[in-house]
């Protein structure tokens, strides 16, 4: 959302992203968007990328121990995506009663929990 | 001193080897049959008993009990209180129409359902025996007509005949002069449990013995295009029969050749007849001195164990062993047996799963074994050997054992092949610890951007 809004001074300022719609859309993103919430994004295209390489090697190679494959990465991404729309500002009027620290604490202890389940089953 | 040793060789299977060099030095030359020596001899009063003297006094040679009756004669009984009385029942009564009450075709089955043997005689008459043969798939020809062969040339009427010997049977004597036959022949059906010993000459044919030619009839099947005619060394003279208890019945198609008139007419100058060796064979084979195998025991287990395991797993690798003999007649023995090549093991459940050759051990006798993979497939398996061949005991052994998928703990863990899964969950946690720490790290800068953010 707040892409949207920021967007005409992003087309102003950099004059040859006029011709290319996704990387004004990207420089919109790149200059609006809060340090922490590109780290949750960072983390998430980490996520995605592990979870489709694991995917094609599950359908090219094996899927054995299929346990394995399925005890990778959904979990987490559900997680820190669940994160970033709880810390993301504008979303405030949503979490009213969640504040960022509190979102983080929920974030950290599920993840460790999802770990300890995942290395439990992982063998 | 036969049954001691007996005794000793049953209850005692090491001695055997101590035993073997005894026996064959007291020379027991006879055979013995490997079911039991008595035989009751339904002998017809109008057969003189001196006429197949040189028969009898084979049998009795060899050490059998010889016990004769009178079709009509009530004693002794074949069946007493439901148990068979003989071991072996000959039954040379091939004219005889009524019997005494105990002798009926239905009692004459159930003895061979209690593992009696029968050594039945046939004639050109119609009695209770010949449609008794055709529950054993022989089809006889019509009552008056036995077989009729004008070659070779010789001096003997048209009905008796020599027969040349089968080649390359086992279950017959090699190099047997020709057999004498007079009688009748009968046509096989369709039954795999027929074993015969004697084919009739190509040359020859069933037609009525009284108008000596026996071509009217030649004729006359021959403008039907055959039909009809009993003809030619397809039909069989001699036939054994194998019950699927494995009791043994060979129905011969005239008495005369077990005669000592057939037994010592020359086939050419200066050679005797074979009818004698002839009838040895067929009586060995009928009261089960040649050709019985027996499975000792069955035994399977994992690779590089020694003891069968309860259940099976799925893809485990087993052994299966049986062990087989075969009766020495000569010896009154059972001897491991090596000799059988196509013996095939099937593993099924409803169908075989597995069916592969269970080839003998080299230099183990009697030994069979085969290792295979059980397949990838849980629930109630059977190993069955199921050997049946012509002329010899069916073997057959069914085992059944459970198999069951690995226990929880049984699997297999960490393989290679899962590595990047496990790569991928290691780096998620990898980057789990990083992403905390950036964030926990970035909490100073944050406000500022976060303001400014809001102030836009």
């Amino acid at each position: 959302m707040p892409a949207t809004k920021t967007a005409p001074p992003a087309k102003q300022t950099v004059s040859h992203a006029q011709s290319h719609p996704l990387l004004s859309l990207w420089n919109a993103y790149y200059e609006s968007t809060s340090t922490r919430l590109k780290t949750i994004d960072a983390f998430l295209v980490f996520l995605v990328l592990s979870g489709v390489i694991q995917f094609l090697y599950c359908i090219l190679v094996s899927n054995f121990p299929f346990n394995a494959f399925l005890a990778g990465c959904v979990g987490q991404f559900v997680l820190a995506a669940s994160l970033r729309a709880q810390v993301n500002p504008a979303n405030r009027s949503e979490f009213k009663e969640v504040s960022p620290e509190r979102a983080f604490a929920d974030f950290a202890l599920g993840s460790i929990v999802l770990h300890f389940f995942v290395y439990n089953f992982l063998g | 001193m036969t049954i001691f040793h007996r005794q000793r060789s049953q209850g005692m299977r090491f001695l055997r080897g101590l035993l073997l060099p005894l026996v064959a030095l007291a020379g027991f030359a006879f055979a013995r049959s490997s079911t039991g020596d008595s035989v009751l001899v339904l002998l017809d009063p109008s057969l003189d008993r001196d006429n197949f003297s040189i028969f009898f006094g084979d049998l009795e040679k060899q050490g059998y009990k010889l016990t004769f009756r009178s079709p009509k004669e009530a004693e002794p009984q074949i069946i007493k209180d439901d148990v068979a009385q003989f071991a072996h029942v000959i039954v040379f009564a091939p004219d005889t129409k009524s019997y005494a009450a105990d002798i009926t075709p239905q009692s004459l089955v159930s003895l061979l359902n209690k593992n009696t043997n029968l050594l039945l005689a046939l004639s050109t008459k119609q009695t209770p025996i010949t449609s008794l043969a055709a529950e054993f798939s022989l089809i006889l020809p019509p009552p008056g007509t036995p077989l009729i062969s004008h070659f070779p040339e010789r001096d003997t009427p048209a009905t008796i005949i020599p027969v040349e010997p089968p080649r390359a049977q086992s279950l017959v004597s090699s190099n047997l002069a020709p057999i004498w036959f007079s009688g009748v022949p009968q046509a096989l059906g369709n039954n795999p449990m027929l074993v015969p010993f004697l084919k009739a000459p190509p040359q020859s044919f069933a037609s009525d013995g009284d108008s000596d030619s026996g071509s009217d009839a030649l004729v006359e099947a021959a403008e039907k295009g055959g039909e009809g005619l009993w003809a030619g060394s397809q039909l069989s003279l001699v036939t054994g029969f194998q019950t699927l208890k494995n009791a043994r019945a060979t129905w011969v198609g005239g008495i005369d050749m077990f005669t000592d008139e057939f037994f010592n007419k020359e086939v050419s100058k200066g050679k005797q007849s074979g009818n004698r060796q002839f009838a040895r064979d067929v009586t060995a084979w009928t009261f089960q001195e040649s050709n019985v195998l027996r499975i000792d025991t069955v035994e399977h287990h994992r690779v590089n164990e020694t003891l069968p395991r309860e259940t099976y797993t799925i893809n485990d690798r087993v052994t299966y062993t049986a062990y087989i003999s075969k009766f020495n007649p000569e010896l009154d023995l059972w001897e491991p047996y090596s000799n059988i090549k196509d013996m095939q093991l099937e593993f099924t459940m409803l169908d075989p799963h597995i069916r592969t050759a269970l080839p003998p051990v080299p230099g183990e006798p009697g030994k069979y074994s085969v290792t295979f993979r059980v397949p990838d497939r849980h629930g109630v398996f059977k190993f069955v050997v199921d050997y049946k061949r012509k002329g010899s005991t069916y073997l057959e052994s069914t085992t059944v054992v459970p198999v069951v998928p690995p226990r929880h703990d049984e699997y297999p863990r960490f393989l290679s092949a899962a590595w990047p899964y496990y790569a991928g969950a290691i780096s998620t946690s990898a980057a789990f610890v990083i992403f905390v720490a950036l964030w926990l790290g970035g909490d100073e800068r944050e406000p500022k951007k976060g303001k400014g953010a809001k102030a836009e």
